[in-house]
């Protein structure tokens, strides 16, 4: 049943990590000839903005084999993720982009590596973004500042890039993004019901090309997978509980999804929960895994998968920075925010809902979100009487076959 | 005052009063917390606004600092470990996670039980996840104050964000605690804190004299009520009485140390569990730290008719809510204002938000200021992160450039 859309490597192997890098540093490269890309960290951004001012955002992401660069700038207790960006560029690996757009207020070690960055390149164009962390309280003082966050942004790049706001790159880039989401959510939506209608490896690929690039001749590829799986053995008799997963998933209200739904019962179902994890990272651990494929993986909870694909689309109003915001403080929270205990229960509704054999946690390295998270899912977990596993992982994967041979051992754990 | 010509570093007359006050205060809070009226707050929190509703407070990171004087950081610090909180975060935050997991295997049994907790991310964004950490152990609930960083000002929206943060915080003691806020009381406790704020900055200035009055492990020691008990009236008392013995100090041309011979800034947290050992043993060579960066953040006071207005401004307006270009100004200005020979970085490595930017400011302020810096690397709590000889070593190769 396994469906391929023939976006995979050459020989249909999964792409290893390093291959996925050098592919999306190749395709960034190549844009550089026609577009002017702006590198940006935090996934939640409002990518319509940067295209509306002629901009193309990329993601970026850590490199694996950048281990150094960064020491005579940030001590090594700085989380790994945030030690890898600052390498990247000290080794001169981000020359191609005009400006990186920094996250503030989302964690520490993020917060400072912005003011390290604009110290030691000041020839850098080095933008932030400020995030409010408070959900809860006052929601429609959070929306409100972070509108005018998101304003002064949109002067600051006109004012420093020379790229005014145009309305029709804005309808267009408004039109590429709800193509992207609706495409990418089909395509997670497809996995649960059918995990093995596509790899995750190549799901998690089409998005992270997108990501990297977003344009027209990216979202094809997921439009076109997304539309292949709706017609595929599993998944295209299941039409109704199909929009019913993916509209519970882009509501974040899971009740309507019916605990009856047929699906694979092909070994067991795993979660993947964790923040600014890189999921091919995750796919290539898998692949690397004896007797396991990454088809067990039904769901992940990652900041540059699932947070980043289950955002709601800018609504139309008069404000369009009120947009902006009210789109991103509504996407699927990260630990970087308040609401742990909506986390762990929209997590535990989906184990339930999804019927999740196990979890793996994924913790970065001196990553205070992932870490302080940790404990509290693994405890959750625990009391559904769910198997979970924690995975200590570093952009490099420097302790790789340990990993592998975690994922090993916890799959064969829950076959047994 | 009496002190022995030996000695090579004076006690203050004033710690007796101020181990009095702390004793209050955990009396205090231990009361709060049996009547159900207790909140814990971080450092940086505006406790002027439980205190002036009622609310007892206790500071789970002065109570890290109890935690590391005594010794005991690694022993408590697992007991947050034992339960999967990893040794790579903060060791405030795994000191107060393990006591309140096993009080009664922790200095002074634990914090008392808070009802609800007050975070204030001005200080670092570690406190919102530590807090909520906390609730799970004890079904207390967290109220988030959001400060977000800010630059060179505060911006409209942003002031106007947190007052609407300031209002909602209002909101859930009243309901929390069954209590409302009076203009009038918030007036007094205002006062109180910039009286006490006040009178704990003059002192602080009062180490630009030579010899210095205060060496860093005094400050360290008579910020806590400070730190603490912002509000009360009693505090008051024992401000009043560390200015008068400074003063004297200054006046007679008595110093912290018996021969002050290198005037240095510290920057960061002192390592509690060494905090005596650290600064006594430079003082026998003639080193005094006459400024931090650390104590002198309690710095706003709150006033003006808006309360609410001030409040905002001055608790976003905090040291560590601030960029690194601030935070290097504050060392450049800290160093000609205090006549500094040279500067000790202490690179925290639970303090991320304190620490990380320290590599890059040790060659800026060195380079504005002419004077040379070290970084040494340790913790505050957690003395299995300190490697003492490794620190002797950098801190030797400063002062022979400095002697």
């Amino acid at each position: 049943m396994t469906f391929n859309t023939g976006v995979r490597s050459g020989e249909g192997l999964t792409l290893s990590n390093e291959g996925v890098m050098e592919k999306s540093t190749t395709a960034m490269r190549k844009a550089t000839e026609g577009d002017d890309l702006l590198g940006y960290i935090y996934p939640h951004l409002p990518m319509e903005l940067f295209l509306a001012h002629g901009l193309t955002p990329t993601l970026l992401r850590a490199a694996p084999g950048v281990t150094s660069g960064f020491e005579s700038s940030l001590q090594t207790f700085a989380c790994s993720y945030v030690r890898n960006l600052f390498s990247l560029r000290s080794d001169e690996m981000l020359e191609h982009l005009m400006g990186v757009v920094f996250p503030s207020n989302t964690c520490d070690s993020l917060q400072n590596l912005a003011d390290v960055w604009s110290f030691r390149f000041p020839e850098d164009r080095v933008l932030r973004l400020t995030y409010p962390a408070s959900r809860g309280g006052h929601p429609e003082a959070a929306i409100e500042y972070f509108a005018e966050e998101l304003r002064h942004l949109s002067k600051t790049i006109e004012t420093v890039f020379s790229r005014p706001f145009v309305a029709e790159q804005f309808d267009r880039a408004v039109e590429l993004i709800i193509a992207f989401r609706q495409a990418s959510q089909t395509l997670y939506a497809s996995r649960v019901i059918s995990p093995s209608v596509i790899s995750y490896n190549e799901m998690t690929g089409l998005i992270r090309e997108f990501l990297t690039i977003p344009s027209p001749s990216t979202v094809r590829p997921v439009q076109d997978a997304a539309n292949k799986v709706r017609m595929a053995e599993g998944v295209s008799e299941q039409t109704e509980h199909l929009e019913a997963v993916k509209q519970a998933l882009t509501s974040g209200n899971l009740s309507g999804i019916d605990k009856h739904i047929p699906l694979d019962d092909d070994g067991p179902r795993l979660l993947i929960a964790g923040g600014m994890i890189e999921p091919q990272s995750i796919s290539a651990l898998f692949d690397g895994a004896s007797g396991v494929t990454d088809s067990t993986i039904i769901l992940d909870l990652l900041s540059f998968g699932f947070k980043s694909v289950f955002a709601k689309p800018v609504a139309p109003q008069d404000d369009i920075f009120v947009g902006f915001a009210e789109s991103i403080l509504s996407a699927p929270g990260e630990p970087t925010q308040e609401g742990v205990r909506e986390r762990i229960e929209f997590l535990c509704t989906l184990i339930d809902k999804l019927s999740i054999d196990g979890v793996i946690i994924c913790e970065q390295s001196f990553c205070d979100p992932d870490q302080f998270e940790a404990p509290s899912i693994e405890k959750a977990v625990s009391a559904m009487g769910v198997r979970s596993v924690r995975l200590p992982i570093d952009p490099e994967l420097s302790d790789r076959a340990r990993l592998e041979g975690r994922i090993q051992s916890f799959v064969e754990s829950l076959e047994d | 005052m009496t002190e022995g010509k030996e000695k090579v570093y004076r006690q203050l007359e004033s710690n007796k009063l101020l181990q009095q006050i702390m004793f209050r205060y955990m009396l205090e809070g231990h009361a709060a917390s049996e009547e159900h009226n207790l909140a814990w707050v971080t450092s940086g929190f505006p406790v002027e606004i439980p205190v002036a509703m009622g609310v007892g407070v206790s500071y789970p990171e002065q109570y890290g600092a109890v935690v590391g004087s005594q010794k005991v950081g690694p022993t408590v610090c697992g007991f947050a470990e034992d339960v999967g909180y990893s040794r790579e975060l903060c060791s405030y935050a795994r000191a107060s996670i393990g006591a309140a997991l096993k009080p009664e295997e922790s200095p002074l049994e634990g914090l008392p039980r808070p009802q609800a907790l007050l975070a204030c991310n001005n200080i670092c964004g570690t406190v919102l996840r530590w807090y909520d950490a906390i609730s799970e152990i004890t079904g207390a609930p967290v109220y988030l104050l959001d400060t977000p960083p800010l630059g060179d000002s505060q911006p409209e929206h942003h002031k106007e964000y947190v007052k609407a943060g300031v209002h909602s915080l209002i909101e859930f003691l009243g309901s929390t605690f069954n209590t409302e806020l009076e203009e009038d009381k918030l007036h007094q406790t205002a006062g109180r804190s910039s009286t006490a704020i006040r009178l704990w900055t003059e002192s602080l200035e009062a180490c630009k004299s030579r010899p210095s009055p205060l060496n860093c492990a005094d400050r360290f020691l008579a910020m806590a009520p400070v730190v603490s008990l912002r509000g009360t009236d009693y505090i008051i008392d024992f401000y009043e009485a560390l200015l008068d013995e400074v003063k004297t100090r200054v006046k007679d041309g008595v110093g912290a140390i018996r021969e002050e011979r290198i005037r240095l800034l510290w920057d960061n947290i002192p390592p509690w569990f060494n905090i005596f050992r650290f600064f006594n043993g430079l003082a026998k060579k003639g080193v005094v730290f006459p400024a931090d960066t650390y104590t002198h953040a309690w710095s706003g006071a709150i006033e003006g008719t808006d309360l609410i207005d001030s409040v905002a401004s001055i608790y976003s307006n905090v040291y560590l809510n601030k960029g690194l270009d601030a935070k290097i100004d504050k060392m450049c200005q800290l160093i000609r204002d205090y006549d500094l020979d040279g500067f000790i970085m202490f690179s925290v490595r639970s303090c991320k938000r304190y620490s990380l930017g320290q590599l890059v400011s040790k060659e800026i302020v060195s380079e504005r200021t002419g004077v040379p810096g070290v970084v040494i690397e340790g913790d505050m709590v957690d003395s299995r992160l300190f490697n003492e000889s490794q620190i002797e070593t950098r801190v030797e190769a400063l002062l022979e450039m400095l002697l």
